[in-house]
């Protein structure tokens, strides 16, 4: 019984990783190939037998003048814009959501759970609604294709995200954790830096993931908001589009635009475990 | 150390409402230096709240707190000296058990000589030395439980110590010999302990002094002796003793008290009895058996006999009313019926549910 039960369980997470690896395999093998090895097909093995070139590859770092796509500066823009935005998410998000976790607001009929609402209400409209003011008020304030108007935007867009995951996770961490720092001497900040934040890593890990990926992965903004002095990934990847398809090089930028984000999934994997994200007492 | 006083302190979570619902009602009470408390009563009944304005965590919507007689109402609970331990270990799961215990020394700046003196001393006396250097998150709930007990007593200044039924937790072995501990540090560093438990065995095992709260109300402060037989009220008299209190309806006629077709001599002046909201209590510990009728003797039929091994449970009945009378085990009842003594100065008469003394 036990040994059927160990099979099944080793069948279904092969079937499951073969199911998320492929694509990555199917990509890197394009990635190598050229306009024949992709259209021609193989004679026996698929995803192994052409002929290896690097060209898909070096169109990535060519400068457009000699016909390539350079996405080494937007590669660099895209880490530098969702780092900052996500970092200054996180700290202002996690205060916002302590706030609203521990303290009662009330103005009129507008309590905690409506101020809550309210942030995650930013991400439920659909993000079209946002893209005419959010172009007139960068106008406005001389921020258009500039990194720090991308920061900006992208803070109101990840904050959101923040709050809504660490108010969740402050509402499960108990408030004695809080009282007992104060008995034991903390004033309100310290409590809060010394013991709460400690408490907390599971929760703001998670809502640094979320944070890292929303922003990588937005086209949108990204392509609204900047012109030709800034770009970003995504919208730098689109460029790579001509009438006959590049496959083997959009694989490569495919590959080189998950890369980060495999990374900080292999970081943070530990973190992730479901003990660690339950509260600080059991 | 500190003497600690209630001044007509009342509460009410919610103070915006129209009629506030008061948690715990206006009252005032003082707490002697190094005492030994039990705050006793049904769970809602506002215990915790009671300790949570002690510490500062809850500021009173009425009514001044003093220690030593110094008004600390809105002093901050951080700068109260004040340790409490929540019904559930509150550890600081990222530490070790060291820094756990060092915590309030280090938040208060002492000496690091001085802290590592205060820690090994009270990791001594709580058994934890062993696990001294390891993380606080691994170790069981009861150690955890000691941890925070450990953070209070580490600090040689506190006013008292707060217990909000902290013992809950722990299994039922080790919370006596916890209870012991307590009393221990109590007698040897003379802290204030205040207990809050809804046990009466708890309370009555542990405490000098009992608190009875009901419903935001103190009903009763007294030794365990002083509840046990001279409950001030109803609520007293059925919450205390195992099993409560018998209580009838009862009136007065001609200087005796009638229950039921039985007349009873009183050490009471029935003058000072106004109403006819009148009930009488006795404990089935302190009721006696005999086989003729005798002064204050009721008859009654016996409706069964219950054995739990160190005592007998009698159930026996008269005019339709049910009465509990505990006898020694080796006392043997084979008799159907039986004549029941309840001595004068036994019986408890409650007007409008208050002891009338
Ligand atoms: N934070 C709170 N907000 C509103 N009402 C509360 C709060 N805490 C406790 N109460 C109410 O106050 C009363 C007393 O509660 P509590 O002091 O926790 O009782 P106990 O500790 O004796 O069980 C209860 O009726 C409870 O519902
Ligand atoms: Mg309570």
């Amino acid at each position: 019984m036990k040994s059927i039960y160990f099979t099944l369980k080793y069948f279904a997470i092969t079937l499951w990783s073969m199911f998320v690896i492929a694509p990555f395999l199917w990509a890197l093998s394009t990635s190598f190939k050229d306009f024949n090895s992709v259209t021609g097909g193989a004679t026996y093995i698929p995803w192994l037998q052409f002929e290896p070139s690097l060209e898909g590859w070096k169109v990535l770092v060519r400068s457009p003048a000699k016909g390539g796509v350079d996405i080494i500066e937007p590669y660099f823009n895209s880490i530098f814009v969702t780092c900052t935005a996500s970092l200054i998410s996180i700290m202002l998000g996690t205060l916002a959501a302590y706030a609203l976790s521990r303290f009662t607001f009330k103005a009129g009929i507008i309590k905690n759970n409506d101020i809550t609402f309210f942030f995650i209400s930013q991400r439920i409209m659909p993000p079209i609604v946002l893209s005419i003011p959010f172009f007139l008020m960068l106008g406005f304030l001389g921020l258009l294709d500039s990194l720090f108007g991308l920061i900006l935007v992208y803070i109101v867009l990840l904050m959101p995200i923040a709050v809504w995951i660490m108010v969740d996770f402050f509402n499960k961490v108990p408030k004695e954790i809080d009282e007992t720092a104060l008995i034991d001497g903390c004033n309100p900040y310290q409590a809060f830096i010394k013991v709460v934040i400690p408490n907390s890593i599971p929760g703001l890990i998670v809502a640094v993931l979320f944070c890292i990926i929303f922003g990588w992965i937005d086209f949108f903004f990204a392509f609204i908001l900047t012109f030709t002095e800034v770009q970003l990934l995504p919208v730098k990847i689109v460029a790579l589009n001509s009438s006959v398809t590049p496959w083997w090089s959009l694989s490569a930028s495919a590959l080189v635009s998950v890369a980060p984000l495999v990374v900080v999934a292999f970081i943070v994997e530990r973190y992730l475990s479901k003990g660690n994200l339950s509260g600080a007492l059991k | 150390m500190a003497k600690i006083e209630f001044k007509n302190v009342g509460h009410s979570y919610d103070q915006t409402a129209k009629h506030p619902v008061y948690a715990l009602k206006p009252f005032s009470l003082s707490w002697e230096d190094g005492g030994r408390y039990a705050l006793l009563g049904p769970s809602g009944c506002g215990k915790t709240t009671m300790l949570n304005i002690i510490s500062g965590l809850i500021t009173p919507s009425e009514g001044n707190v003093f220690f030593n007689d110094q008004n600390i109402t809105s002093v901050k609970t951080e700068q109260r000296n004040i340790a409490q331990v929540f019904q559930f270990p509150v550890i600081y799961n990222t530490m070790s058990v060291y820094d756990n215990l060092a915590f309030p020394l280090k938040c208060r700046k002492f000496s690091e000589s001085h802290i590592r003196k205060k820690v090994n001393e009270v990791a001594e006396i709580l058994n934890l030395s062993s696990v001294i250097d390891s993380g606080a998150k691994r170790l069981t709930a009861d150690q955890k439980q000691l941890i925070s007990l450990g953070r209070g007593l580490v600090r040689e200044d506190v006013a008292a110590v707060l217990m909000d039924e902290p013992l809950t937790v722990i299994d039922p072995d080790l919370k006596f010999k916890l209870r012991r501990k307590l009393k221990e540090i109590n007698s040897k560093y003379k802290t204030t302990l205040i207990y809050v438990t809804h046990d009466q065995n708890e309370a009555m095992t542990f405490a000098e002094k009992i608190i009875v709260m009901d419903s935001g109300q103190i009903v009763q402060r007294g030794s365990s002796k002083e509840l046990f037989e001279r409950p001030s009220t109803t609520f007293v008299a059925y919450f205390i003793g195992s099993p409560a209190m018998n209580i009838f309806n009862c009136s007065i006629a001609n200087n005796e008290l009638i229950l039921g077709k039985f007349k009873l001599k009183i050490d009471k002046n029935p003058d000072q009895i106004t109403s006819n909201d009148l009930k009488v209590g006795i404990r089935s510990e302190f009721i006696d058996l005999s086989d003729k009728p005798k002064e204050n003797s009721i008859h009654v039929k016996i409706k069964s006999n219950e054995d739990f091994g160190n005592y007998k449970l009698l159930t026996c009945e008269f005019d339709n009313l049910e009465i509990k009378v505990k006898i020694k085990r080796e006392q043997n009842v084979t008799s159907e019926t039986t004549y029941l003594i309840l001595s004068k100065n036994r019986l408890c008469l409650y007007e409008k549910e208050k002891l009338i003394n």
